[in-house]
């Protein structure tokens, strides 16, 4: 009769505490697997979100990244075609996008707000950051971008335009004369997020270097890479042939670019790290009351076994085998609930609040994450081991004649 | 007193054990004991509540730790030895006979008559064979696969029994142990023990207030105040 087998006697004999403790435990594993379904999707979220923001890589003048511009474009890439087409031939590089920032005014004719632009090339943009997918009202741009401009939902309601309207972009050039054209209303997007939804507007990039005068030159050549490719790599190969080709540029990687995304992941780690830790602690006590429980009843019991002949370590490796029992079937319950919860969770369709200056929260999406499930089993076995070792260390210590003696 | 011829099995020398009882107050349960039991003796330890019969017992069949005295069991100094070492010594040379039975409630007849001999690393076959041997032996052949809460008071001591006697004990110690038994059920238990003791040579020593068993026993030593007022061997 092993330790294991009779601890699982055991279990059978003591069904209700079993029970009682196997849900405890399940519901902690669940937790786990739950909430590490939930932080691997918002991680994943926000990875995606930032990159097709900023690209995986970016290449800007090396001035750019030390001091601010004074006059638009003044750290801008000449010459973006053969840049373009230099980065374009790196092997790990899937699609380049040239983007130029400018900023300016934009007037109705009777009314002008400020606003913050982005030249882009729209077809390849759309096809590499799902920029169509932000278009809430009439078309994306077409072709070139032609005279067409996308406007923020919250500017276009400043100017009162929408989709076909007429409007009048104005920015200074990088000699600091103002310059102004007519644009095309195609399309009303919405940035989610709000204070941008306000200022933005994306063109082709013909029609914001007409207007900034600054033919072939873009802020930045947005990079996307190939899949399971070598960032570093890549980017260093990328840096190496633009400043052999007289590019004076440092290429940075999205992590470096989005600060907030190591900041956002900090926070959770914190957050959930402190649940996890209150969720421990609830766990070792009521496992380590359950198991107390255990041996304050068991006790004659144990002082029979260790009359016949059972060693201290005997007594303790059978309460802890039962703790061990626990923990890998509450664990396995665990599991099963977490997965059933989460295809109720994923099929409900349940949208999260916007996060702070978003205007739309985020579908609910619990993914199914073998770290987080790995961590919660040996979270929960680890818990049921510390609750169970205590109890069972008294137990292993009893005085015999006294353990006999317990009524 | 009796005087022996060769190394006793067990060899109790002054033996003291005393209790707190709250505050400063010591309560001497043995009070400087002196007994040696040889093999295939059948001792009863008589006399009233609290006079000492059971820590007695429990101080020779190494569950306890006198305060001071020497033990010996079979010529082997048990004062000095370790947590482990008594416990493999209860396991290899001691059986146990308990008033309320003691049976491990989870396993089954046979499964509590294998305990000792798996603890003690005996093969599962090995072991399996001998707990039927054992359970027929004490009149249970046909209730191996039995839980003990669906045996009656007299079949649990019985399996107690077979128990005790797994790893070919030198010495059985037994506490009261037809005390949670009817005496029909009493008489039989007593002569099982009986004519174990006198099949296989193993020594039984009682700690008990039962004249039955008085009267089966050989040798009745009666204890008063946590002495020894008298050990008397039977014609």
């Amino acid at each position: 009769m092993s330790p294991l087998a009779l601890a699982w006697r055991n279990l059978v004999r003591q069904r209700r505490r079993t029970l009682l403790m196997g849900i405890v435990v399940a519901f902690g594993f669940a937790a786990f697997a739950l909430a590490g379904g939930f932080i691997a999707q918002s991680f994943e979220g926000l990875r995606e979100g930032t990159i097709r923001s900023v690209g995986q890589l970016q290449a800007v003048d090396r001035r750019a990244v030390a001091s601010a511009e004074e006059t638009t474009l003044q750290f801008g890439i000449p010459n973006a075609v053969r840049a373009r087409a230099l980065v374009a031939a790196d092997p790990a590089v899937s699609s380049v996008l040239p983007r130029i920032d400018f900023v300016g005014l934009a007037s109705n004719g009777s009314k002008s707000v400020p606003y913050l632009g982005v030249g882009v090339d729209p077809e390849p943009e759309a096809a590499a950051t799902g920029a169509r997918e932000m278009v809430v009202s009439g078309s994306y741009l077409s072709g070139d971008g032609g005279e067409g401009v996308l406007l923020g939902t919250g500017l276009a309601a400043a100017l009162g335009a929408k989709a076909g309207d007429r409007i009048t972009l104005m920015a200074t050039t990088p000699d600091g004369s103002l310059n102004a054209v007519d644009a095309l209303v195609r399309g009303l997007v919405d940035v989610r997020i709000k204070e941008l939804n306000d200022r933005y507007v994306a063109a082709g990039t013909p029609l914001v270097s007409r207007l900034l005068q600054t033919e072939g030159t873009v802020s930045k050549l947005v990079i996307f890479l190939k899949p399971r490719v070598d960032e570093a790599a890549a980017a260093a190969r990328i840096r190496a042939a633009l400043t052999g080709a007289g590019y004076p540029v440092v290429v940075r990687g999205w992590r470096e670019l989005a600060l907030f995304y190591e900041q956002v992941k900090l926070l959770y780690v914190g957050i959930f790290g402190f649940v996890g830790t209150v969720l421990v602690v609830i766990v070792i006590l009521s496992a380590a009351i359950v198991m107390t429980m255990a041996v304050v009843e068991r006790t004659r019991e144990i002082g029979t076994v260790r009359a016949l002949g059972t060693r201290p370590s005997g007594v303790l490796r059978l309460f802890l085998a039962e703790g061990v029992l626990i923990a890998l079937l509450g664990c396995a319950a665990g599991a099963v609930f977490a997965l059933l919860v989460r295809a109720g969770l994923n099929a409900w369709g349940f949208t999260l609040p916007p996060p702070p200056g978003g205007t739309h929260g985020d579908p609910i999406h619990v993914q199914v994450y073998p770290l987080a499930y790995a961590a919660g089993f040996v979270a929960m076995l680890l818990t049921m081991t510390i609750a169970s070792y205590f109890p069972a260390r008294r137990a292993a210590r009893l005085s015999i004649v006294e353990a006999l003696a317990h009524v | 007193m009796r005087a022996h011829m060769g190394v006793p099995l067990i060899d109790a020398r002054d033996l003291v054990r005393t209790y707190a009882m709250g505050g400063a107050t010591e309560v001497f349960a043995v009070r400087g004991v002196s007994l040696s039991v040889d093999a295939g003796e059948f001792v009863a330890l008589q006399g009233p509540s609290g006079s000492g019969k059971t820590t007695l017992l429990n101080l020779l069949g190494l569950l306890d730790r006198p305060d001071s005295g020497a033990l010996t069991v079979a010529g082997v100094d048990a004062s000095g030895l370790s947590e482990n070492a008594r416990a493999d010594m209860r396991r290899d040379r001691f059986g146990f006979v308990f008033q309320t039975f003691n049976l491990i409630p989870v396993l089954s007849a046979r499964e509590n008559v294998e305990y000792p001999m798996a603890i003690a690393g005996r093969p599962a076959s090995e072991r399996k064979a001998r707990a039927e041997d054992l359970l027929s032996t004490v009149g249970l052949a046909g209730k191996a696969g039995v839980r003990p809460d669906l045996l009656s008071g007299g079949q649990r001591q019985r399996v107690a029994i077979a128990r005790a006697l797994a790893n070919e004990p030198a010495v059985v110690f037994a506490d009261e142990p037809t005390a949670n038994l009817d005496s029909h059920t009493a008489d039989g238990i007593l002569e099982l023990m009986r004519r174990l003791c006198d099949a296989s040579g193993v020594a039984f020593l009682f700690a008990t207030h039962d004249p039955r068993v008085v009267e089966q026993a050989r040798r009745v030593v009666a204890l008063h105040d946590g002495r020894i007022e008298s050990d008397a061997v039977k014609g």
